[in-house]
Order: structure tokens, then C-alpha cells, then sequence
């Protein structure tokens, strides 16, 4: 539009100073002839005529009658489109469906796949991996002595990068925070091609033993903490007992490969910095990323790197003892961060692309049954001097701004489904954040409006390339062709409602699935029951000499919570019930007086730490014997309770309590106290594991989190507990607060989501399908609209009419649900590891979902169906004869 | 005797511009002297009549525009024929040789 604007403002410009130069050259003759400057002039207008007049003129022999041409359809074709504004409601909902789909699922590959990587020449960007292929791990860390060799030999690989992640405690900063730290070899951010939007990179010599310890922030973490204030450059917070200075702030780019808080150098962390991790060949914590130098190849650097192991695994025979196989692999970090997603995503694509084929077919049969209705405005017209050409274009205006009209909604619907992708996509790609609307999205979308608008505006204009009303008239009447395309259009819609059923039944057994999953009972109460996590810090607490002092501070702060108002119970444990993000620890012992003769067949169950309130604080009952209490020490005799499910398994018959297991091949010995009911502990959906309960007295974890059951508003007791535990130690971080329900909800995210998204994938393909059936039918009623008329002339009754319509999609749909009810049994099939406690052939959700695609079809054939038995026998002969 | 002129004008314009062009580019102003000298001054009128029909033969492609330096040293929009001028030249030369020819033997005939 501009574009044409620019241009007529150019040509507006150019046409004055034609006209001017013309009179110039007039007055100068005149001029020579003698005349006095404003008889020169006077004369040279008198020659020339009315200015105006000939610009006028000169303009209308421009583009102006394209212009007016084009408002002119715009016009006449909003007005057409609001007469039928059923038939318009229709086209554009449909067709903001299949773009709108289109447009979402465009957005997520544009994200993941086609965007850049947010580093410089991030498709040169490896990261290294050591594998060892006899036992099947492909992606072992390397240890610190490995990456010096690595960086010295490798000739392939330019700058070698090392990383890996630990939370710890950040102190000075308000309350003590525990935050995710990434560690790294002062060149990380080089190698990537990151450049700090604030203060300065790591530099050389900052990893080096002794250096002053640093800071960098992620550009969250900044946002969050510190509220994006930049005099954070330069201030010092205390980690691990020393001061660190804050140099940077990352720009807001996905922090990959974890959500770190900030990042430090490898001499900062104690861990990675300790005498035993730096000259252990096997202390393998890191992972590394590196660069290819400019003339390398991925080829290249997998081959140099695999000599490179051979040569190293020579060196240090020891270190690599029963690792022949040990090799070294380099992989592109967009493969890494794309890995499996690419055919799935292009997949998807493929399906969205079919749904927009299905959608143009759809709308073209809806406007092939509306040209026919429109031929007599046609034939008017075209009488009135409206050439081929000229219709053609009114149709394709019409299709053009359904089309526009479509997209724009169907943009504003993959805004809307934006959050639920997300979500959907959270778990299972790193770029999940530049999944957004952008240019390239928009682009996209006005590309699939422009290629719809033509598809359905002119196909169904296309038969014969005769006058438009004349084909519209012909089109599949009595023809051999007619009645082949009549045959495909019910194909397509039978095979739409079998789409439809298959989708349907699919949503339709997750949502039951869903529903069984939040009525189920975990063995234990969720309510009223706060958890935060209460690691304790690292650097003060770590190693077998704390022992006792990690075991009083816990002890400390039980004593303290306890105090406050409305809380009834308090526990520290390993373990909160339900939270999916860890995993709980799991491990294998054996049962005193038992045979021992297989070690490799040992029992195995989940190991559970916990303070002797635990189980009152989540209200998991005992069965049988005790729970722990205060007695159970370091000095007094080792412990343990086991679950219900455990003592089935393992003490069948017998009595479990008092008997004794050990987790060292019997250097030391727990004594079975009590036995605690079953619970669902690693998931709703998770049948009880056998578990053992450990208490936290004889066992001191270092990172634990605290259970509180409080009769207050949970979130409101929060802020309480946080104070008293600052007030026992005020370097004590308290994170992730969440109640027990709150941890339950989140545990099932992954089925809301993805339920959610297949009930409306399958929502979209129901209306889609409707759309198609209602098409279908409203042109065979154009069609036939002579045989009905003489059915009515001869006596058939309107009701009679209706019913010939509705027969006619009832068969479609029948046939329809035959054909879907197989595909479904299919889905259910793949579908029956994901659900829970609903049967994949479930005769309710089949029979609820074939009612419901029922109704809705009759619905869809009801208006065509009234349109018939609403011809006017009459007018209908008439206009035939 | 200006309205006859004129009548004539509308028919054969586009043919007395491309025919002038064919000799070489030239501006509007120098294209209305041209027609004026050439024609014995018949084709008299108003010369603004000219930019009509030059933008419409420019914009079927018949002429082609371009600015340059006309011998006064003016800034000048001067056109030039295409090689779709030229046929059409040579179509419409025939045509009007052939409908002249008709009526002088119709007129001579009665």
C-alpha cells in the first residue's frame, strides 16, 4: 500500500515538473519572439490549455482506475459477505482454525529449529563428549586433567570450554538465597559468543588458582533479585565463605544448558577447585563445549578427537583401566539443543499443512454452494458489462478478505494457544523461550492467507475456463466429472469425521485418564502441609567432620518452627511426596539370615530420609511397630522403617519388624522399627515402590527440605516460618516454598497440558469437519434443487425435504464413524501407556464421543437442510425450463 | 473550424506522436512543435493535449520515459519509442493507409 502511495506521490512530482519545464520552453520561444516576460508566459498557458484539466486527465491515464476498481470489489464484497453473513461467520472461523494452527505450530518450529542460536556463529559451537561405547554411555563428563589435555592437543577445536552446574548460597544480598550456579573456565562465554549488556566478561587468568572469585548474573536472575539495577556491577556478596564481586549481566538469551542464576569461574568453586577434583583423572564433573577453528569440519574434529582419547587412554593406562572402548565425540550444539525434535516438529508441521488443505477444501465446496445461489448476481453482472476477468476478481476480493479476515483471528488464536505450547514444550526443549509471535511468524501467516484466499476463492471458479456463471451453473450436474468430484467431496468428509471420531476418542480418554489421576488417593494428606527447601550451605556444613553439626542445625530449626503459632507438626526429610523434579534416591541392601548368594539379586527399594515427624506431618499412618523419635541418635542403634509394599515383597508371612538389613554387605546393620503404610511417592500415576525410611539423626543429610503441617493459611504461615528460621541462622536460605497440594497440581502439569492440547487439536477438527459436512451438503442442495423442487410439486412436504438432506449426512457421518472407531481402537492402542486406569477401548468415552459428533453433525446438515425445504417449487422450474 | 481540428486530434494522435518519435526521442514540447511544423500547423490545439495521451502510450509500453538535458540545458522528460511502438507504427500505418485509401474511393465514388 505504501508502496503505491510513494509511488503516486513520485509520479504527482515528476508530472509538475513536466508540465513546468513545457511552459518554460513555450516562454522562452515566445520570449525570443520578442514578447515582454508576462505576455511570454500569458501566451505559452493560452497554448497549453487548462493545467488542471490536462493533469486530471494525465492522471486518470495512471493506475487510479485500479485503485478505484479495488475499493470498488472491496466494497461490493463486504457488502455480499455481510448478506451472507452465516456463510462469511463460517469460511472465517473455519479458515482461522487452520491458519491459526498453522500459525502456532509455526511459531514452536521457528523457535526451536529455524531461529538462530542467540551465540555468534552458534552453528560452529560443539559440545565434546566422552563415551564409552561397550557400556553403552554416550555422554560421560570429562575431569579437570582431561580438558588441560584436551585444550593443549586439539588443533581442531578453537578455545575448549568447561562447565557444570551446583547450587549454592548467596549471602549479603537481603535474605540468603539459594542460587544455581554455573561453573566455568574463564573462556566459556568467548567460546559461545556471548558478550555481558552490562560490565565486563570473564577474563584469562580469573579461573586460575587463587584469583579473586567473580560473578556474572543471568539476565533473570538480575531482573529478580536485584530488579535490573545496574549498580550491581562491583558490589561483593559472600558464596561458599569468601567474597564475590558481581563483573556482569547477561543479555536475555536462554541460558543453556541449565537455568543457572549466575556463573562463576572453576577456581571459585570449592568443589571443583579442591586438591582431590583437580589431580583426579576420574573426577569426571564437567562438561565441555568448544568452538571449531576456522578451517575444521565437524569430520575433522571427531576424528582428531578420537586419537586424541586413544593417545590419552595410552598415557594413563590406570586412570582408563577396563575402558578400551573410551572415545571422544564432538556433536553440533543446534543438534544437542534440537536433538529429536526436528522430525517431530516438521511432522507436526506436515499434519497442520494437511489441516489447512482439508480447511480449503472445506470452504471452497462453502463458496462453490454460495456461487451457485449468487448466479443470477452473476448473470446481472455481467450483463451490466462486468468482463470474465472482472468477476473472477470480485470472487477472488471476496476470497481475499475472508481469508485476511481469517488470519487475523486465527493470529490472535495462536496467541491465545501460545501459553499452552509453552507449556507443552517446557519439559522437552531448551529454546521453549523464543517460541513467539515474531516477523517471520506474521510473514508466514500472511503468506497462508494470500495462498487460502486464492486456493478457495478460485477453484471452485475454475471448471472449463468459460464465463464464471456459466461454470458455476454446469459445475458438477450431470457430467461424468461432476459426479467423480461429487464422489471425492463425500470421501473427503467421511474421511474428516473419521479424523474427527479418532482425535475425539484420543482427548476424550486423556480427560478421563486426567480426572482418574486428581481423584487419586496418594496414601497421605496433602492439605495444610508447607514444604521449602532447607539445604544446608556447602562450604560450612560438607564432609563426614560435620556430621554432627549439620545434624544440630536441622534440630535448631525443628525446635524453632515448632514455636509458631499453628503449626502442629514439623519434619525435616529427603524426600517431598509427588515432586517430580527429583527423583528419589534408590538403592540396594540385603536381609540379615537370608542367603546371600546372588549380590547381584539383591532387593532393591527407594531410601527415604526423614525426622521422626515426618509421618505425622504428611498423615501416612503406621501399620505396624513405631515411628522414629529423638532416641534414634548416632550413638543408639541404627534404624530403619520399611512401607507396606516392602514387607509383602520381602517378609511374606513373617514379621519385619525387628529384623535387621544392610546396605554394605553386612559391615553394618538397620534394625526394622516399624512398618509405615503404602503412598504414592514418585507420582500419582506410580504404583508404591518399596521404600525405606532412614532417620535424618543417623544419617545427616546435607540438603533436605522442611515438612509443616499448620493450621493457618499455609502460604500465610510461610512468611513466619522463613523469619524464624533466619532467626536461628540468618546465612540459612529457605527456597522453593510450595505447599503439599500446590507439589501435587505441578505433578501433573504434563497430562493437563498435554490433555488440553489434544482436546483442542480435536475441538478444531469437530468444527472443521462441521464446516466441511455443512459445505458438502449446501451444494449437492444447489444441485438438486430442480429434483426438489418437483418432489415438492408433486407433494412432498417440507419435513419430507429435511429429510432427504439429513439422510444424506447421516450416511456420510455413519460411514464416517465406522472408519474413525478403527482409527481410535488404533490410538487407544498407542495411547494405553499414557493413560491411567481408563481402558484404551473405554465403551463411555466411545459412545460419549459419537453422540457428541453426532449432535454437532446434525446441526451441520440442519441448515442446508432448511435452505432446501425452503425452494420455492415454483421460482426453481422456472429459472431451470 | 478549432472543433474539427480537435476531432481529428483524438483519432490520430497516438499515430502522430509515434510516427514523430520514430525519427528519434524528443520532449513533450518539442513533440507539439514537431506535430504543429510538420502537419502545415492543422493539428493546432491546445498543446497540454499532449501529456494525456504520452502518459497513456507510456504506460501501454508503446513509448518509454526518461529525464534529461534538453538543448537549452533544461531539465526535460524526454520520450522515446519502443520496439512495441514501432510495431504498432507500422500496424496502424497499414490500417490507416488502408482506411484512408477506402474512403477517398467511397467519397470519389459518389
Amino acid at each position: 500500500m505504501r508502496g503505491i502511495f510513494f509511488g503516486r506521490r513520485r509520479r504527482e512530482r515528476e508530472l509538475d515538473e513536466e508540465l513546468r519545464s513545457h511552459l518554460d520552453m513555450e516562454t522562452e520561444r515566445n520570449r525570443q519572439a520578442g514578447m515582454s516576460e508576462a505576455e511570454a508566459r500569458a501566451a505559452a498557458h493560452a497554448r497549453f490549455g487548462s493545467v488542471a484539466e490536462v493533469k486530471d486527465e494525465v492522471r486518470d491515464s495512471w493506475g487510479a482506475r485500479f485503485l478505484d476498481e479495488l475499493r470498488a470489489d472491496v466494497r461490493v464484497g463486504l457488502r455480499g459477505l455481510w448478506r451472507d453473513r452465516g456463510f462469511s461467520l463460517v469460511v472465517m472461523l473455519t479458515l482461522a482454525l487452520g491458519i491459526g494452527a498453522n500459525t502456532a505450530i509455526f511459531s514452536v518450529v521457528n523457535g526451536i529449529l529455524l531461529r538462530p542460536l542467540p551465540y555468534t556463529e552458534g552453528d560452529r559451537l560443539v559440545r565434546v563428549q566422552q563415551q564409552l561405547p561397550r557400556a553403552s554411555v554416550t555422554n560421560r563428563g570429562f575431569s579437570p586433567l582431561e580438558i588441560v589435555d584436551l585444550r593443549d592437543q586439539s588443533k581442531t577445536l578453537e578455545g575448549v570450554a568447561e562447565y557444570h552446574t551446583m547450587w549454592f548460597h548467596l549471602l549479603g544480598h537481603g535474605e540468603p538465597l539459594r542460587v544455581q550456579t554455573g561453573v566455568v573456565s574463564a573462556n566459556f562465554f568467548d567460546v559461545l559468543g556471548v558478550r555481558p549488556i552490562l560490565g565486563r566478561n570473564f577474563v584469562p587468568g580469573e579461573d586460575r588458582d587463587g584469583a579473586q572469585p567473580v560473578l556474572i548474573l543471568s539476565y533473570a536472575f538480575w531482573k529478580n533479585a536485584f530488579h535490573g539495577d545496574p549498580s550491581v556491577i562491583g558490589q561483593t556478596f559472600e558464596m561458599n565463605d569468601k567474597p564475590h564481586v558481581v563483573i556482569g549481566v547477561l543479555p536475555p538469551i536462554p541460558i543453556y544448558p541449565d537455568e543457572n542464576d549466575l556463573f562463576m569461574p572453576t577456581s571459585a568453586c570449592p568443589f571443583r577447585s579442591a586438591q582431590t577434583t583437580v589431580t583426579n583423572r576420574n573426577a569426571r564433573i564437567s562438561t565441555v563445549f568448544s568452538r571449531l577453528a576456522p578451517a575444521a569440519t565437524v569430520a575433522a574434529a571427531r576424528a582428531e578427537l578420537a586419537g586424541l582419547a586413544e593417545r590419552m587412554r595410552a598415557a594413563h593406562p590406570a586412570d582408563y583401566t577396563n575402558q578400551a572402548s573410551m572415545t571422544f565425540n564432538a556433536v553440533p550444539i543446534r543438534e544437542e539443543i534440537t536433538q529429536g525434535w526436528r522430525v517431530r516438529l516438521l511432522l507436526l508441521l506436515g499434519v497442520a499443512a494437511c489441516m489447512l488443505l482439508i480447511v480449503c477444501a472445506n470452504v471452497a465446496n462453502l463458496t462453490l454452494a454460495r456461487g451457485m445461489r449468487r448466479e443470477h448476481e452473476m448473470a446481472v453482472r455481467a450483463a451490466l458489462g462486468a468482463g470474465r476477468r472482472r468477476l473472477l476478481r470480485q470472487l477472488l476480493t471476496e476470497g481475499m478478505i475472508l481469508a485476511v479476515l481469517g488470519a487475523g483471528l486465527g493470529l490472535a488464536m495462536a496467541a491465545w494457544s501460545h501459553d499452552l505450547l509453552v507449556d507443552f514444550m517446557a519439559r522437552r526443549s531448551a529454546r521453549v523461550s523464543e517460541i513467539r509471535i515474531d516477523t517471520a511468524v506474521l510473514l508466514f501467516t500472511l503468506g497462508l492467507a494470500i495462498l487460502t484466499g486464492l486456493v478457495f476463492a478460485i477453484v471452485p471458479a475454475l471448471p472449463g475456463r468459460r464465463d464464471v456463471a456459466s461454470a458455476m451453473k454446469e459445475d458438477g450436474n450431470r457430467t461424468g466429472a461432476g459426479l467423480g468430484r461429487r464422489r471425492l467431496r463425500s470421501a473427503l468428509v467421511v474421511l474428516q469425521v473419521a479424523f474427527s471420531f479418532t482425535l475425539l476418542v484420543g482427548a476424550g480418554l486423556a480427560l478421563r485418564s486426567l480426572s482418574r489421576l486428581e481423584k487419586v488417593d496418594p496414601g497421605f494428606t496433602t492439605e495444610n502441609v508447607l514444604t521449602m527447601t532447607v539445604d544446608l550451605d556447602w562450604a560450612r556444613y560438607r564432609g563426614q567432620q560435620n556430621q554432627e553439626a549439620r545434624i544440630a542445625a536441622y534440630d535448631r530449626l525443628l525446635e524453632r518452627v515448632r514455636e509458631a503459632p499453628g503449626i502442629s507438626s514439623a519434619a525435616i526429610a529427603t524426600t517431598i511426596p509427588l515432586n517430580q523434579t527429583a527423583n528419589p534416591f534408590s538403592g540396594q541392601f540385603e536381609i540379615e539370615a537370608r542367603s546371600a548368594a546372588d549380590r547381584e539379586a539383591r532387593p532393591r527399594a527407594d531410601i527415604h530420609l526423614a525426622s521422626p515427624a515426618f509421618f505425622a506431618t504428611i498423615g501416612l499412618p503406621l501399620s505396624a511397630g513405631r515411628a522414629f523419635t529423638d532416641g534414634d541418635t548416632l550413638e543408639s542403634t541404627q534404624v530403619a522403617i520399611i512401607n507396606r509394599s516392602l514387607a509383602t515383597h520381602q517378609f511374606a508371612g513373617e514379621e519385619p519388624v525387628g529384623r535387621r538389613i544392610s546396605f554394605d554387605q553386612g559391615q553394618t546393620w538397620n534394625t526394622i522399627v516399624g512398618v509405615v503404610a503404602d503412598a504414592r511417592v514418585r507420582g500419582l500415576d506410580q504404583p508404591p515402590a518399596d521404600e525405606i525410611y532412614l532417620p535424618v539423626r543417623q544419617t545427616s543429610p546435607l540438603s533436605a527440605s522442611l515438612l509443616v503441617r499448620t493450621s493457618l493459611e499455609p502460604h500465610a504461615a510461610a512468611g513466619q516460618i522463613r523469619d524464624l528460621i533466619y532467626s536461628v541462622d540468618p546465612r540459612q536460605p529457605v527456597a522453593q516454598v510450595k505447599t503439599l497440594d500446590e507439589v501435587r497440581a505441578l505433578s501433573l502439569a504434563n497430562p493437563r497440558s498435554t490433555t488440553a492440547l489434544l482436546a483442542l487439536i480435536a475441538v478444531l477438527a469437530v468444527i472443521v469437519t462441521a464446516a466441511g459436512l455443512g459445505g458438502v451438503l449446501a451444494v449437492t442442495v444447489s444441485q438438486r434443487a430442480r429434483e426438489i423442487a418437483v418432489r415438492m410439486a408433486l407433494g412432498a412436504r417440507r419435513g419430507d425435504v429435511v429429510a432427504l438432506v439429513l439422510r444424506q449426512g447421516m450416511t456420510l457421518v455413519l460411514l464416517g464413524l465406522a472408519l474413525g472407531a478403527a482409527g481410535a481402537f488404533g490410538l487407544g492402542k498407542v495411547m494405553a501407556s499414557f493413560l491411567f486406569e481408563v481402558a484404551p477401548t473405554d465403551p463411555l468415552t466411545f459412545a460419549g464421543v459419537a453422540i457428541v459428533l453426532v449432535g454437532v453433525a446434525t446441526l451441520a446438515c440442519l441448515l442446508p437442510a432448511r435452505r432446501a425445504a425452503s425452494i420455492d417449487p415454483m421460482n426453481a422450474l422456472r429459472a431451470g425450463a | 473550424m478549432r472543433d474539427r481540428k480537435a476531432e481529428l486530434l483524438q483519432g490520430t494522435l497516438d499515430l502522430l506522436i509515434l510516427k514523430t518519435l520514430s525519427s528519434g526521442p524528443n520532449h513533450g514540447w518539442g513533440l507539439a512543435q514537431r506535430i504543429e511544423v510538420t502537419s502545415g500547423e492543422v493539428f493546432l490545439v491546445n498543446q497540454g493535449s499532449l501529456y494525456p495521451a504520452l502518459h497513456r502510450l507510456e504506460r501501454e509500453g508503446l513509448i518509454r520515459a526518461e529525464w534529461g538535458v534538453s538543448d537549452n540545458n533544461r531539465r526535460a522528460r524526454f520520450y522515446e519509442i519502443t520496439r512495441a511502438g514501432r510495431r504498432q507504427l507500422e500496424e496502424e500505418t497499414a490500417t490507416w493507409a488502408l482506411v484512408v485509401g477506402a474512403i477517398a474511393r467511397v467519397l470519389e465514388a459518389v
